[in-house]
């Protein structure tokens, strides 16, 4: 009886106090939307980097009368290799062709195909670093049939210096706003319980247990992060998509966003309305 | 009913609100606790219904030392007793019906006698008429009676009034305190804390007379 008192009365508050909740529902919005925001641009950011990590290779150019089968058995067996692609010279022209387009003309100057046949070798993650590189690549410039091979050794060590600045510097800067979000509402939960501190003493006075007095607010809390993330997540979606028509693609996963933006709302008025009720029921 | 043992009650920056006062209440006396403003009659109620702590001394309600009590305890002990107020402390945002059932709907009264119970006690305080009336459409001392409505609802044992005619009009007051009789002619302990002192001579009742802190006069 308690919980269905407990929800009335939030259901009451809400509706008889709307401009109190408005005020407060504004609030977590926006601080939910900046945070929803964040967390897009850091899911961007690895999203960019799982990308582009994925796309470190090895590329082995072959004789022109390498046994390609063999080759590739043989390098599937080397530690780290995931994956080998076998590129035929005319496979090769053609995607060049693709690449190039409008000054495709270029390649006429060339009477045969002067592009040699390659392998793409798919590394572990943990071998695609400019060590993990140079060491498959000197296993593989020992097969017979592999003429040279290519990788961005250096290059990818200084992309990852860099990935890895900016994701620190990211995550420092997730915590912190997570920690502002925080603090914004639960001093605007604590302000609209403190407006309400009337109430609390007359529950308290007629013999209400404190879980009593805490159900309301709690459900009120709940109700009012719930609802700020969902708002937060219409928010976020409208951006996305003017974001995505002006710039570029935005990976954008809309049922986390969605979910995680009820489920952090709904969690900070818990535990925002908890403490703040807590100071009331000492 | 009620012990005071030595109690004193000192506040922050050694502001003393009561020095080692004792009394005691026995069970369906009317009592006066008057003194000038600040003289502590306020902190004698507050101690009553365990709102605060004292610094010394022992405070025995029903029977139970409140010292001892444990937190979840004291609802149980705030249901037996009612309180009222010079400023009412009614919830504006409510009628006069919800702001009595509310004491009821909090101690957990089955639903059945709710609606009983409310009307029984609108009934005697004459109240019926407005029970969807918001506080602000009442007066001082129908605001005082839905105060008291919703403090006797639950049938308590003591009744605490602080200064709950310090806000009316002389009728008005008079009709509070022909109720504040009226409910201690039938049993509850009421104890009400006063600074006009022509209430307490009228009235012919036990006085305690509090003075900057101290219990001056005990008649």
């Amino acid at each position: 009886m308690a919980l269905r008192i407990g929800i009335r009365e939030g259901i009451r508050t809400i509706t008889r106090n709307n401009s109190l909740f408005l005020l407060s529902l504004l609030v977590t919005s926006i601080s939910l939307f900046l945070l929803s925001l964040f967390v897009l641009v850091t899911v961007n950011l690895y999203y960019a980097v799982k990308i582009l990590d994925e796309k470190i290779e090895i590329i082995a150019f072959l004789d022109d009368h390498a046994n390609v089968q063999r080759l590739m058995r043989n390098i599937r067996k080397i530690n780290g290799v995931t994956d080998v692609i076998f590129v035929s010279s005319e496979q090769a022209l053609k995607d060049l062709q693709n690449e190039l387009k409008e000054t495709e003309a270029v390649l006429n100057v060339f009477e045969k195909n002067p592009l040699p046949a390659s392998l793409r070798i798919k590394l572990e993650r943990s071998f695609r670093n400019r060590r993990g590189l140079t060491e498959i690549s000197n296993k593989i410039m020992l097969l017979q049939g592999v003429k040279e091979t290519i990788y961005g050794g250096e290059l990818v060590d200084q992309l990852k210096k860099i990935t890895n600045i900016i994701s620190a510097f990211d995550i420092g800067l997730l915590i912190i706003i997570i920690f502002s979000v925080i603090f914004v509402i639960f001093q605007t939960i604590k302000l609209t319980i403190f407006a309400r501190s009337t109430e609390i003493e007359i529950m308290r006075l007629v013999g209400a247990s404190n879980s009593f007095i805490a159900i309301p607010f709690t459900f009120e809390g709940v109700v009012q992060g719930a609802l700020g993330g969902i708002i937060a997540f219409i928010l976020i979606a409208i951006t996305t998509h003017i974001t995505t028509s002006i710039i570029s693609v935005v990976y954008f996963p809309k049922l986390y966003f969605f979910i995680g933006s009820i489920i952090f709302g709904a969690f900070f008025g818990i535990i925002g309305s908890s403490v703040a009720i807590r100071k009331f029921l000492k | 009913m009620i012990t005071f043992d030595k109690v004193s009650k000192i506040y922050q920056r050694d502001w003393t609100a009561l020095d080692d006062v004792s009394f005691h209440i026995d069970k369906g006396e009317f009592v006066f606790v008057c003194g000038p403003t600040g003289a502590g009659k306020t902190t004698i109620l507050r101690l009553i219904y365990k709102y605060e702590e004292p610094t010394k001394g022992t405070i025995k309600v029903m029977g139970e030392n409140l010292r001892l009590m444990k937190k979840k305890e004291l609802p149980k002990l705030r249901r037996k007793i009612g309180v009222i107020f010079q400023d009412f402390k009614l919830l504006q945002d409510r009628t006069l019906e919800e702001n009595v059932l509310f004491a009821l709907e909090v101690t957990d009264t089955p639903p059945k006698n709710m609606k009983k119970k409310l009307m029984e006690i609108l009934t005697y305080l004459r109240l019926s008429h407005k029970k969807y009336a918001f506080p602000y459409q009442l007066s001082g001392g129908e605001q005082q009676k839905v105060s008291i409505a919703r403090a006797l609802v639950r049938d308590p044992y003591i009744l605490l009034a602080d200064e709950p005619t310090g806000n009316l009009d002389s009728r008005s007051s008079q009709d509070i305190l022909e109720i504040l009789m009226d409910i201690n002619y039938k049993g509850t302990t009421v104890i009400m804390a006063t600074h006009n002192l022509n209430i307490v001579k009228k009235m012919k009742k036990r006085m305690l007379r509090i003075e900057n802190g101290k219990l001056v006069r005990d008649k």
